[in-house]
């Protein structure tokens, strides 16, 4: 789309600085650069709120391989056709055009925190001011899993695809495995919201749920925890009663190996062989971070939560958000989000020389995380909690009573699911 | 009077103007701070308060009004909505913070 001036002053009348850019007119001289990695939940969050909020002081760069993002968040409903790829995959031109990031489509390969240095595939090694790392995760090798075979559909776009088609071939009374990855992961309550999605779409498709078909559909649900991660009441209560005859849950099962030709996954509690195979194996931080020596031996990268800034004292200047930070906080774009907001706030005032550490701010450094899952074809819960910075402990507790689930799935929920995934989008990439 | 002036210029405006200017209240509160905290609610309600579809807009509510009706959901005896959880989640100042920032911008999210 051609971008004329005029188009432009009406997008964004505040941002003085952001018009300038972008009409042509030379730009005040930042006062300090951001390099942002991964053009996620947490990277564009980040890149879209220093902008605003510096009112356009801060220039930002945002390097991110895709020429889109692909939602994770809803994209169980790309299983049951409730929505298509093209619903979920965002653009990077707002965060061009409306807020004046600098987009630059490359991989980073490496870090080197004492040089203040950064590897791209492209453009080789270039320096950064301050870094903000938001990568999201990297799967865990398992032996003998090939993902196109097997897939994951936990980094949404072809993988889910994949799955979507895999499903739609495979036979209505057939059996239908899946594995959920050792927490910390991506999305508590996400893999078992798949679980009911899946017997949804096959138990319809039987004819079992409605009764005209006499034979159940199998969903296997090898968790490798203890027991159900998050809104247990729901799902405890979904599998063991709307879907009591499909679902069959087994916790405490690690995954040891694959077959990826004969789709059988062998466990700690057993071998299992399906129609398809769906896999989450368990995982961490990406293995740039690794290779770089930024997450040391943790499988995350450890942050201070008052700023999102790395604690390893040899990568100064560099911050980690979203599902690649290391605090205790749930793994979900919503919480993405609102790290990258503290995070933000906190380089903008260390670019004006003002600390993070006043006894005002260190008070009302909050998140918070909702997730919304679908149960049936038409029906959904809810998840949501608060969290708060301690500064005893110098870590994020939640906040008593804040957390809350659902107490029914419902058509309301289901409805409300859409809105705020809506506000969540836009506040995020747009 | 602070307020008013300040919500004429919209919301970029506002920390630059409350980190350089000297403030004639008694205690000059760091606006950035709460800035900061109320945007924990925008996943939801919009940047800047001005949501899409059914959810209420924050932008442009009296600060008094908006802190009441949060103090009215963080007091219900069994919370049941999410708003009554999220509620729960802020302390009395904090939501006074929220409310406060939410009446300096404008209603239609100055966007
Ligand atoms: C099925 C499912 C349902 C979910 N439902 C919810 C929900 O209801 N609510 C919720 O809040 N969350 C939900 N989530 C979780 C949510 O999707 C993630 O928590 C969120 O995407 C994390 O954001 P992020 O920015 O850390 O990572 P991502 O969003 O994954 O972004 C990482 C980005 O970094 C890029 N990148 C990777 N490597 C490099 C590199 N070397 N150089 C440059 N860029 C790189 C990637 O291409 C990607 O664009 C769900 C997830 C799944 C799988
Ligand atoms: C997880 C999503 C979510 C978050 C985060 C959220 N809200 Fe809400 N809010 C809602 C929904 C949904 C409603 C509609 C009423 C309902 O269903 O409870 C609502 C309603 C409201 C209302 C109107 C209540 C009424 O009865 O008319 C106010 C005021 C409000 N929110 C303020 C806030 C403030 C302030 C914050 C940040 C501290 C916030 N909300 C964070 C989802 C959210």
């Amino acid at each position: 789309m051609p971008l004329t001036r005029r188009s432009f002053i009406q997008m964004v009348p505040a941002s003085a600085a952001a018009l300038a850019l972008t009409s042509g007119a030379k730009a005040a001289e930042p006062i300090h650069h951001v390099t942002v990695l991964g053009g996620g939940f947490a990277g564009c969050t980040v890149a879209k709120y220093l902008r605003m909020w510096s009112n356009g002081e801060i220039a930002v760069t945002l390097i991110e391989p895709n020429s889109n993002h692909v939602s994770c968040i809803m994209s169980n409903l790309i299983l049951n056709k409730r929505l298509k790829t093209t619903d979920l995959t965002f653009e990077y031109n707002d965060l061009q055009v409306k807020y004046g990031v600098e987009v630059v489509h490359d991989r980073a390969l490496r870090i080197r925190g004492p040089q203040k240095q950064l590897r791209l595939k492209n453009a080789g090694w270039v320096n950064y001011d301050s870094l903000v790392v938001a990568t999201g995760i990297q799967f865990d090798k398992i032996p003998g899993l090939v993902p196109s075979k097997v897939p994951h559909a936990w980094i949404a776009g072809g993988q889910t695809n994949n799955l979507r088609n895999k499903i739609i071939r495979m036979p209505d009374t057939g059996t239908f495995v899946m594995t959920i990855p050792k927490a910390p992961y991506r999305c508590p309550p996400g893999p078992y919201e798949r679980a009911c999605i899946v017997a949804d779409i096959l138990g319809r498709r039987s004819g079992y749920l409605d009764g005209t078909g006499n034979v159940a559909p199998r969903v296997i649900v090898l968790d490798a925890n203890p027991g159900i991660m998050a809104e247990k009441g729901t799902f405890t209560s979904a599998f063991n009663d709307l879907y009591g005859d499909i679902i069959e849950y087994i916790p405490d099962a690690q995954v040891e190996s694959v077959d990826s030709d004969n789709l059988i996954v062998n466990t700690s509690q057993g071998s299992f062989a399906g129609d398809v195979l769906n896999v989450i194996p368990n995982h961490g931080a990406q293995n740039i971070l690794k290779v770089s020596g930024l997450t040391g031996d943790s499988r995350w990268a450890d942050v201070d939560p008052v700023t999102y800034a790395s604690t390893n004292t040899l990568f100064q200047d560099v911050y980690v958000i979203g599902d690649t930070q290391g605090t205790s906080q749930p793994k979900s774009g919503h919480m993405a989000n609102a790290q990258a907001k503290i995070c933000a706030d906190s380089i903008i005032r260390t670019a004006h020389g003002l600390s993070s550490y006043t006894e005002e701010r260190l008070q009302n450094i909050t998140t918070n995380s909702a997730c919304f899952s679908p149960i049936t074809y038409d029906e959904a819960s809810w998840l949501t909690a608060v969290y708060s910075y301690n500064p005893d402990t110098g870590s994020m507790g939640l906040v008593p009573g804040s957390l809350g689930e659902a107490h029914n799935w419902s058509s309301r929920n289901f409805n409300d699911m859409f809105t705020w995934s809506d506000n969540l989008f836009a506040d995020t990439f747009k | 009077m602070r307020v008013i002036s300040i919500k004429i210029s919209g919301t970029l405006l506002i920390a630059s103007a409350i980190l350089m200017l000297p403030l004639s209240t008694a205690v000059a509160e760091d606006q950035t701070v709460n800035r900061m905290i109320a945007s924990q609610c925008a996943q939801c309600h919009g940047t800047n308060g001005y949501a899409r579809g059914s959810y209420p807009d924050l932008g442009g509510d009296e600060a008094k009004d908006l802190a009441d009706h949060l103090y009215d959901m963080k007091g219900e005896d069994r919370p049941s909505d999410i708003m009554d959880h999220q509620a729960l989640g802020y302390t009395d100042d904090q939501i006074r913070r929220i409310a406060q920032y939410y009446s300096t911008l404008p209603e239609n999210g100055g966007d």
